[in-house]
Formats: C-alpha cells, sequence, structure tokens
C-alpha cells in the first residue's frame, strides 16, 4: 500500500479520478436545482396566487360566494389530481374542499409549508398555505407533492448510478493510467539499471511516438553517448599517457643500467646521470602541461577573472619571443584593432597566445612570416595566429588537438600545445577552429570578452 | 646564513639539509608543524623552507600566516607539491615570498634562496640610481647603458632583463625567476626563448670586450659578474 501511495502516476490518477466524481456531483448538483428546484417555486408561487385571490373573493362577495368557487374548482376535472383546498368557519367547521379538515392549531401561518394530509381515499404529501380571513376563517391552499417527489427519487438515483458509474471508470482509468506510466518508466529503468551494472552502450528503447517519455529517453540517450564519449576519451588518454610516460622513463631506466655495468666508469655515470635529468626534467613538463589541462577541463581554477588588455598580453609575448624569432629567421607581425579588454586569466590568455606563437615557430620553417590579429566583434573577441609555413593536411587538421598527437614526430615538442590552447580557450567559453591560411596554418580563437563560460555541455536544454 | 626547514619527508629533508649545508647554510630541521612554529618563532632566521602538506592534515601555510599575523617578517620560500597556479596565488597570498613546486632543481632553490635572502636585506638600501660593474654602467633613471664610454642601445625589454640581472649580480637566476620577474609570465614557454633573449643580450654587452659579463651557469641559469 505504501509503495502505491508513492507511485506518482497513481496518485496523479486518483487526483484524476477525484475530479471526474467531484465534477459529476457539481453537475448533478446544479441539474437538480434546475429542474426540481425551479419546480418547486413555481408551485409555492401559484398557491400564493391562488390564495390571495380566494381571500380578495371573501373580502367583496363573502364566504358563500369562496366556498362556491372551490366547489367549481374542484370539480372542473383541471389539476383535480393535484389540487388541494379547505375553507372552514372560525369554529372550524368545513365550509368546502377536499381535505377532511384542519386540526393543526400551531401551524404558521401565510406561509408555504410541507405537510402530509388527508384527502379522498388516502394520505398525500403537500405543500400547504394556511391563511385566516378577518372574519377568523381558515382558507387552506396547497398542492400534491406525490408526482414531484417521483421525480425526485428518480433524479436522485440516477445521479446516484452516475456517480457509481463514475468512480468505477475513475478507478479503472486510474488502473490503467499508472500501468501505461510504469510501463513507459520501466523501459526506463531497465537501461538505467543494466547502465549502472556496466553496460555503457545499452541505450533506451525509442517507442517512436514523440511524447514526454520519448522526448526524456532522447535526452537520456543523449546524455549517455556524451557520457560514453567522454569515457572513451579518457580511456583513450590514459593509454597515451601511460605510453608517454613509459617510454623516456624506460629510457633513463636503460641508460642507468648500462653505465653500472662493467667498470665503473666516472664519466659514463655522470652522462646517465646528467641524460637521466634532462629527461626527467621534461617528463615534468609533460605532467605539469597535464596538470595545467585537467584543471582547466574541469573549470577548477578559482581564481576570479580579471580585466585583461588583449594589447598588453600581446606584446609582452612579442617581447618574449622577438629574439627566437629573429634567431629562426621569422618574423612576427602584429594586427591588433584598438584596445580590446576581456575577462579572463592573465597567464592563461598568455598561454594560448604562447602555445599557438611556440608551434608557428616549430613548424612553419624558415623563413615565415607569423600574423597575430586581434579583434572585437560586438562581445567576442577573435584572436588570429597564422603562419605561412606549409600548415597541415586536411585529413589531419581534427586530430591535432588530441592530447600528444604530433604530426611530425621528427619536431621535439610535447603534443600537448594545442591541447593547453583548447582547454584555456574552453575554460573562457571560447572556441577554437583550425583553418587553412592558404597557405599556412592558421588558429582562430573566439572568446566571449564578458569571460562567462557557456553552460557545461555548451548548449542550451531543449524545452519540453 | 641560517634557515629553518620544515619538511616532513624524511629523504626529502635530508636532500634538502645536505645540499644548503654544502651550500654553506647553516641547517635546522624540524618534521611537523608545531616544532616548526615553535623553532620559527623563538630562533631569528635569515629564511624558511617551508613544505606544505604536513603531518596531522596541517597546510604549512598556517605556519606563515601565524608569523606573519606576530610582524615576523623572516622570508619564506614555500616548496609544495602543490602545482596549480591557484595553490601558487595562495601560497603567496597567505605571505610567502616565493614559490617553488616539486620536484624541483637544486640549482633553482639556491638560486631563489639567494634572491630572497637578497631581497630581504637590500630591499630598504638600495636607493643607488647607477649599477656599475666593471666597465659597464646602467643609468636606472634615463635608462642609458654604456661600456667603456660606449652607449648600448637596448630594446625596453632588454633593459628590463639587464636591469634584474644586475640587481641580482653575482647570484645565480634561473630562467624561471627571469620569466616571472621580466616578463611577469607564469608558465612555461616552451621552447628556449629565454635562451635566445640572454644571448641577444650577451651580444650587445660583451661582445667586443675583454670581460664576459653574462655568464651561463650549467644546470641552473644565469649570472651575472665579472667572475663566472
Amino acid at each position: 500500500m505504501d509503495r502505491i501511495w508513492h507511485s506518482v502516476a497513481f496518485r496523479l490518477a486518483l487526483i484524476c479520478g477525484a475530479l471526474v466524481i467531484a465534477s459529476v456531483f457539481l453537475f448533478s448538483t446544479v441539474f437538480y436545482f434546475a429542474t426540481i428546484g425551479v419546480m418547486a417555486r413555481t408551485i409555492d408561487g401559484k398557491i400564493k396566487s391562488i390564495s390571495i385571490r380566494l381571500s380578495d373573493d371573501a373580502q367583496t362577495h363573502g364566504l358563500n360566494s369562496v366556498a362556491q368557487r372551490i366547489e367549481h374548482t374542484l370539480s372542473d376535472g383541471v389539476d383535480s389530481d393535484t389540487e388541494i383546498l379547505l375553507l372552514s368557519d372560525p369554529n372550524g367547521k368545513k365550509l368546502a374542499g377536499n381535505i377532511s379538515g384542519w386540526s393543526d392549531r400551531a401551524a404558521p401561518l401565510d406561509q408555504v409549508i410541507d405537510r402530509v394530509v388527508m384527502r379522498g381515499s388516502g394520505v398525500s404529501p403537500s405543500r400547504v398555505l394556511l391563511h385566516r380571513l378577518n372574519d377568523g376563517a381558515l382558507l387552506i391552499v396547497g398542492r400534491d407533492m406525490q408526482d414531484i417527489n417521483e421525480i425526485r427519487i428518480l433524479i436522485a438515483r440516477a445521479v446516484m448510478i452516475g456517480g457509481v458509474l463514475a468512480v468505477l471508470l475513475a478507478v479503472i482509468g486510474t488502473l490503467i493510467f499508472r500501468k501505461e506510466i510504469e510501463k513507459r518508466i520501466s523501459s526506463i529503468r531497465h537501461a538505467t539499471i543494466d547502465i549502472e551494472a556496466g553496460n555503457l552502450s545499452r541505450r533506451i528503447p525509442m517507442s517512436g511516438t514523440p511524447d514526454e517519455f520519448g522526448r526524456l529517453s532522447a535526452d537520456i540517450n543523449r546524455m549517455l553517448d556524451r557520457i560514453q564519449q567522454l569515457m572513451e576519451g579518457v580511456r583513450h588518454v590514459s593509454n597515451i599517457i601511460a605510453h608517454n610516460l613509459r617510454t623516456p622513463l624506460g629510457l633513463i631506466r636503460g641508460h642507468l643500467e648500462e653505465s653500472m655495468r662493467g667498470t665503473r666508469d666516472l664519466e659514463k655515470l655522470e652522462a646517465a646521470g646528467e641524460f637521466a635529468i634532462e629527461e626527467i626534467d621534461n617528463l615534468i613538463v609533460v605532467l605539469e602541461k597535464l596538470l595545467q589541462i585537467a584543471e582547466a577541463e574541469s573549470s577548477t581554477r578559482r581564481q576570479p577573472f580579471e580585466q585583461v588588455s588583449i594589447r598588453q598580453v600581446v606584446t609582452n609575448l612579442l617581447e618574449l619571443y622577438d629574439a627566437a624569432a629573429e634567431d629562426l629567421g621569422v618574423e612576427i607581425v602584429t594586427d591588433i584593432t584598438g584596445d580590446p579588454f576581456i575577462a579572463g586569466d592573465k597567464d592563461l590568455l598568455a598561454g594560448i597566445l604562447a602555445n599557438l606563437i611556440d608551434n608557428a615557430l616549430k613548424y612553419a620553417g624558415s623563413p615565415a612570416l607569423i600574423k597575430i590579429a586581434a579583434a572585437q566583434h560586438g562581445d567576442f573577441i577573435c584572436l588570429i595566429v597564422e603562419d605561412n609555413g606549409p600548415g597541415i593536411p586536411e585529413t589531419e587538421r581534427h586530430k591535432v588537438v588530441q592530447k600528444f598527437y604530433r604530426v611530425n614526430r621528427q619536431t621535439r615538442g610535447s603534443g600537448l600545445g594545442l591541447s593547453i590552447v583548447a582547454a584555456f580557450t574552453q575554460l573562457h567559453g571560447g572556441s577554437m577552429d583550425i583553418e587553412d591560411a592558404e597557405p599556412g596554418f592558421r588558429v582562430r580563437i573566439t572568446l566571449p570578452i564578458s569571460g562567462s563560460p557557456t553552460l557545461p555541455n555548451g548548449n542550451k536544454s531543449s524545452p519540453l | 646564513m641560517r634557515i629553518l626547514v620544515i619538511e616532513d619527508e624524511t629523504d626529502m629533508a635530508r636532500y634538502l639539509c645536505d645540499g644548503l649545508r654544502q651550500a654553506d647554510f647553516e641547517v635546522q630541521h624540524c618534521s611537523d608543524a608545531a616544532s616548526g612554529l615553535r623553532h620559527a618563532l623563538e630562533y631569528k632566521w635569515d629564511a624558511m623552507i617551508v613544505d606544505r602538506m604536513l603531518p596531522d592534515d596541517e597546510d604549512g601555510l598556517s605556519i606563515i600566516r601565524t608569523l606573519r599575523n606576530q610582524q615576523n617578517k623572516t622570508p619564506v620560500l614555500v616548496l609544495s607539491a602543490l602545482a596549480s597556479l591557484d595553490e601558487r596565488v595562495k601560497g603567496l597570498r597567505e605571505g610567502g615570498d616565493d614559490y617553488l613546486t616539486k620536484p624541483f632543481a637544486f640549482p633553482e632553490l639556491l638560486a631563489r634562496l639567494d634572491a630572497l635572502t637578497r631581497r630581504y636585506s637590500s630591499s630598504a638600501s638600495d636607493q643607488s640610481r647607477t649599477i656599475k660593474i666593471a666597465d659597464l654602467s646602467i643609468d636606472l633613471s634615463t635608462r642609458r647603458v654604456e661600456r667603456a664610454g660606449q652607449t648600448i642601445n637596448l630594446q625596453p625589454r632588454e633593459f628590463r632583463l639587464l636591469e634584474y640581472l644586475a640587481r641580482n649580480q653575482n647570484q645565480v637566476v634561473t630562467r624561471t625567476m627571469l620569466l616571472e620577474s621580466v616578463w611577469d609570465f607564469h608558465f612555461d614557454p616552451g621552447t628556449n626563448v629565454i635562451d635566445v633573449q640572454i644571448s641577444r643580450l650577451r651580444t650587445k654587452i660583451d661582445k667586443g670586450f675583454s670581460t664576459p659579463l653574462l655568464h651561463t651557469v650549467r644546470g641552473a641559469g644565469y649570472k651575472f659578474g665579472i667572475n663566472g
């Protein structure tokens, strides 16, 4: 019972059923007053008007005339089975009428009341009006209510049967409703239980109807797609990380082992030690970069964003990379429109550009031209770093943001540069596009100047 | 120079203390926050090296906070495996004077320690407007650099680089220190950008003169002065 009460479907259905029953009773009540009520009021009005007419007659023509009129009315055959009339003198003696007499002296005068009277052959439940005439004579006008009562009972019975049927239908409806919802939900529940058990590729079967449950199922399936994709990404990355850490570790181990084998040659030992330190330093750099990416990807930075001048950052970077560029025979030119500011983290924004410049210096060849452009378009700032080097083939373009992916394995590098750029850009709520500079490699970073990232999944939930 | 080392990990502490003693520091080691704080307050130190994750869930930063609240201005180098930029910022905000992440290169630690103790002892007296080393003179107010009577033209950033090196003359400065102090960047720029900057500066101030002033210290960084 407790379980049933905790079912939303049951509660919803119950509320529905209660509403149906309530509306049946409301309808019946309105119907009752519109029929029986109106009839009762008409009858009361008629009784009052006859009583007034007869007492007026008594005033002008005397009791005898009234008695005659009563006799006439009773014998004319119109409504004779329902009309009730009595005229008795001040002493209670019956002068005319079709009921035996009136004994109840306490009965209220001049208002229509319910009374059972003796009429002709039997009793009849009636509405009657008692009026005392000026000379003390009693005039009673009334109407037999037997037929009305029968209608009343008929209606009551109809309402009762209708009500019972309504309750029955509501209960059946509740059960069907509950079963239907339970059926739809259980397919979702079965899928989620299966997924919880580890079967991440399981999806909720789509019924094909685009109703609420259909849309919910589609949403959940989309979410599952995304989770699975992320999980695979994590698995992929841990494999790659393992590979990229294991290789230099193996190298270090080999060098150290070799240097200690056989005769202890101090020079050999020193060389191996130096090699180990250098390789370990590289590993530390890689680890630090991975940490930065992880930090940015999980948006765990708590440092508040500040207003950063893009011009300032670019100038600073230029004065850092100018010597290296000069050395490589590469020219760096900038094209910054105005003095755009952005809410962000100065070091991360510089990190984005530094990695892009570093990439360009590494891969554009020599001589080359690197262009850094920044311009504000509405609420966004567009940063472009491009070179006129060989660029990368279209097929490789989507792979370069993957961690540890390197187009040219001959060049020394961690393969994390563009991953860092992508992660830092995402942290600032921006997007990154890789384009063909014809010829050359162009990266376009679009950042909102407010620095506020969009929703974590990058899109808004669709309205139901 | 007396250094207090607060570090709970035995191997790391031994490595630190041995290295510092070899570099002619007088070293005292504490392995937990309570004794560390006691030593820090009771004696006078030229500098302190404080680890962050100490036993009993103590954060080394709490020691620094207590010191700073008592107006104790002993320079503190925070040494921690907590490497994220946020943690660095927190460490410096809590009163640390420098923040070095583990694993680290010992020359880097020594260079930073030198800079710390020097900064501390000379920060007030450094009012001179001209720095002279051998036949090189740097006028800090007019930003004029001359060597043996010859004017040397430097770009603004090159001047700042030279100024920083000259202010820390005869001390090892590392690439990270230069990047942080001269360019105000706290990230790894990847390629050997600092080396190239230094070699360009070297061409301008040393080439054609008898005594080289800008020396490379292998495995550590650079040193500015008459003796390499």
